[in-house]
């Protein structure tokens, strides 16, 4: 498989086959490679298909309907609301939510762009020198086997030093390093994936190992550093462990933090909480849908071969 | 630098075609500052697994052969104490277990769960971008909310499950999973299997996609039932990536935390005290680091105990 920034490398994931054009069963599959035939099975699978994604978008729906619901509707029992209750949405935009939501972005985003940077180099390194031999690439994974609670204390101590408890950039950077591990991980897939036929040209025409790694690889990269920094930053929108610990300040607080605040007021409001909720789904949905095609090919490049 | 110019100018005569390319650095100084640039561009990486790793890992040691506070690490040394009262205590062992079983259940529960969805998936829509991103969507919805999502479900008064029993069954007591001890961390696992299943169904997607179509169109040459396909050419393909998902899910089932959190905060009774929200309680609420580190250790042996064999078993398959 040749992945060049000319083709971009979303077509391996997207199915190696053209767009197959609905002909005989026969002609498909030799067109576009082992298209099942069709069966008895092709009806139980259709079927399954389909209870996949009634699983998947009844919660959500629930929850949507519950965003327009009174506290009132909900106790006695309705799936839907009677008349949509909007008020749930504009208590949710005037609480810390959207100052929740923006400090969540700038530390998702500016801690993904750190960590591209970070790891770039390294990963390059590691794959195409195996500079720190089989013990570094061995070890890179490690930080994230156990249950990430064992570093808060450590880092906590450590950011106390440095004067950067309860503030964004201190979040920010702890966010940075987390995901150097996992962005390693992804671009190793992505780096074995770039012939070594382009560097070996680009070093007889005379680069250095500078220019080689941002002249050559960073352009051939660029899909795939996209999907990495986009699942890094969805990462970091999402995390609440660190989020909780490192940011007690109201002005530095994350989305999930803010939100998982509400619920331990003493009197739970259902109809704003899922408001609340939804509204901080939004901006991570929007990105996912608009990238998706990069976002699978990250997710899925440490499985393809 | 010189020497691959000169190779390159048209000039110079040509190698012959069976001759090994040139050495790509040439020339030992470009060597050595290559090597050293190399060092250079590893440095961050390593200053993070140094910071991450080999940091907290000294940070824990000390800390569970010490009393600890929060406030004040490290205050007198007192040898196997701490240990020996973490791995003694009921409350541990427990938790041990109870994150054990959980985590090799929801594990087991998305992979068998993912890969029949992927198959299915497969065999229906070749491509199914559409499809893909609505079946990725709820891993990218913060555990957060999708702890606050299903406590809504779950919820006894008004929740999605206890509105469909009234109104479509002549069922009226009151159904709290939530708060019911057997049932609780079933709820966990069920909102944890939701979130995370769309991993396992992505990863084997794409090795499915990414199977050789010669052979399977050979096969189907040859006469071979779908049946017969599907056990002799296609799980072998995937069975590597089935396993390294059911590995991921299993690490990323040790660590809940999040969810456990909102839903029911180990709770009730400590029937869904899983290992992370029990060190997290010792540390950051009982301010014990000392406890919270031998706790994280034995965890540590126990995660080991527990993925080594599937580790093992996962570089098998993928190396057929």
């Amino acid at each position: 498989m040749i992945e060049t920034a000319e083709a971009p490398s979303s077509s391996l994931v997207e199915g190696a086959e053209p767009p197959p054009p609905r002909t005989s069963p026969r002609t498909a599959a030799r067109r576009g490679g082992p298209r099942p035939r069709r069966t008895p099975g092709l009806v139980l699978s259709y079927g399954w298909v389909a209870l996949s994604a009634v699983v998947v978008l009844v919660p959500l729906a629930y929850l949507a309907s519950l965003s327009l619901m009174t506290q009132g509707q909900i106790s006695a029992g309705l799936l839907l609301p009677a008349e949509p209750a909007w008020q749930n949405w504009g208590n949710a935009w005037n609480s810390a939510i959207p100052r929740g939501i923006a400090n969540s972005l700038a530390a998702a985003f500016i801690g993904a762009l750190l960590t591209l940077a970070l790891a770039l180099p390294g990963a390059w390194t590691i794959a195409r020198h195996r500079t720190g031999g089989s013990a570094l690439s061995g070890l890179i994974l490690s930080p994230w086997l156990l249950p990430p609670v064992v570093a808060i204390i450590p880092l906590l101590t450590l950011l106390r030093l440095l004067g950067l408890i309860n503030t964004l950039p201190g979040l920010t950077l702890v966010y940075a390093l987390m995901n150097v591990p996992v962005a390693i991980w992804l671009l190793d897939g992505f780096i074995r994936r770039i012939p070594v036929e382009i560097e070996e040209a680009a070093r007889l025409d005379g680069a250095g190992e500078l220019q080689l790694l941002f002249r050559v690889v960073v352009p051939v990269l660029g899909p795939a550093l996209i999907a990495v920094g986009v699942i890094v930053a969805i990462l970091n929108y999402n995390e609440f462990l660190f989020a909780t610990f490192l940011t007690q300040s109201e002005g530095s607080q994350t989305v999930p933090v803010v939100l998982a605040g509400m619920l331990s007021e003493r009197v739970q409001d259902f109809g704003r909480i899922a408001a609340s909720s939804l509204l901080a789904v939004i901006p991570i949905f929007t990105i996912a849908v608009l990238l998706q095609r990069h976002l699978v090919e990250g997710l899925t490049t440490g499985a393809v071969k | 630098m010189s020497t691959d110019q000169l190779q390159r100018s048209p000039a110079a005569p040509s190698p012959p075609p069976h001759s090994p390319r040139p050495p790509a650095g040439s020339g030992p100084r470009r060597r050595r500052s290559d090597r050293f640039l190399h060092r250079v561009f590893v440095t961050p990486s390593v200053l993070t697994l140094l910071v991450l790793a080999l940091y907290p890992l000294l940070f824990i040691a000390a800390a569970a052969f010490s009393r600890s506070s929060l406030g004040q690490p490290f205050q007198e040394f007192s040898g196997l104490e701490n240990l020996r009262t973490a791995a003694g205590d009921p409350a541990v062992q427990d938790s041990m277990v109870l994150g054990t079983g959980y985590a090799l259940g929801v594990a087991a529960a998305s992979t068998v769960l993912g890969t029949i969805t992927a198959v299915a998936l497969w065999r229906s829509v070749r491509s199914g971008a559409v499809l893909r991103t609505l079946l990725l969507l709820p891993m990218i919805v913060p555990p957060v909310i999708v702890g606050i999502l299903w406590s809504f479900i779950f919820s006894p008064s008004g929740g999605l499950i206890d509105t469909a029993l009234r109104q479509f069954s002549s069922y009226s007591g009151t159904f709290a999973v939530l708060s019911d001890t057997s049932w609780a961390i079933i709820g966990v696992a069920v909102a944890d299997t939701w979130e995370w299943t769309p991993l396992v169904v992505l990863l084997v997607f794409t090795a499915l996609l990414g199977q050789d179509p010669e052979i399977l169109e050979a096969a189907q040459i040859d006469g071979a039932q779908p049946v017969q396909q599907f056990f002799h050419i296609t799980l072998p393909t995937i069975a590597g990536t089935v396993a390294a998902a059911f590995l991921i899910r299993l690490i990323l089932a040790f660590k809940v935390f999040d969810l456990v959190y909102v839903m029911t905060s180990g709770g009730p009774g400590s029937s869904t005290q899983v290992p992370a929200y029990l060190i997290w309680r010792a540390a950051l609420q009982n301010f014990d680091v000392g406890m919270a580190a031998s706790i994280t250790l034995v965890l540590a042996v126990v995660v080991t105990l527990v993925t080594l064999p599937i580790f093992y078993l996962t570089k098998r398959l993928r190396d057929d």
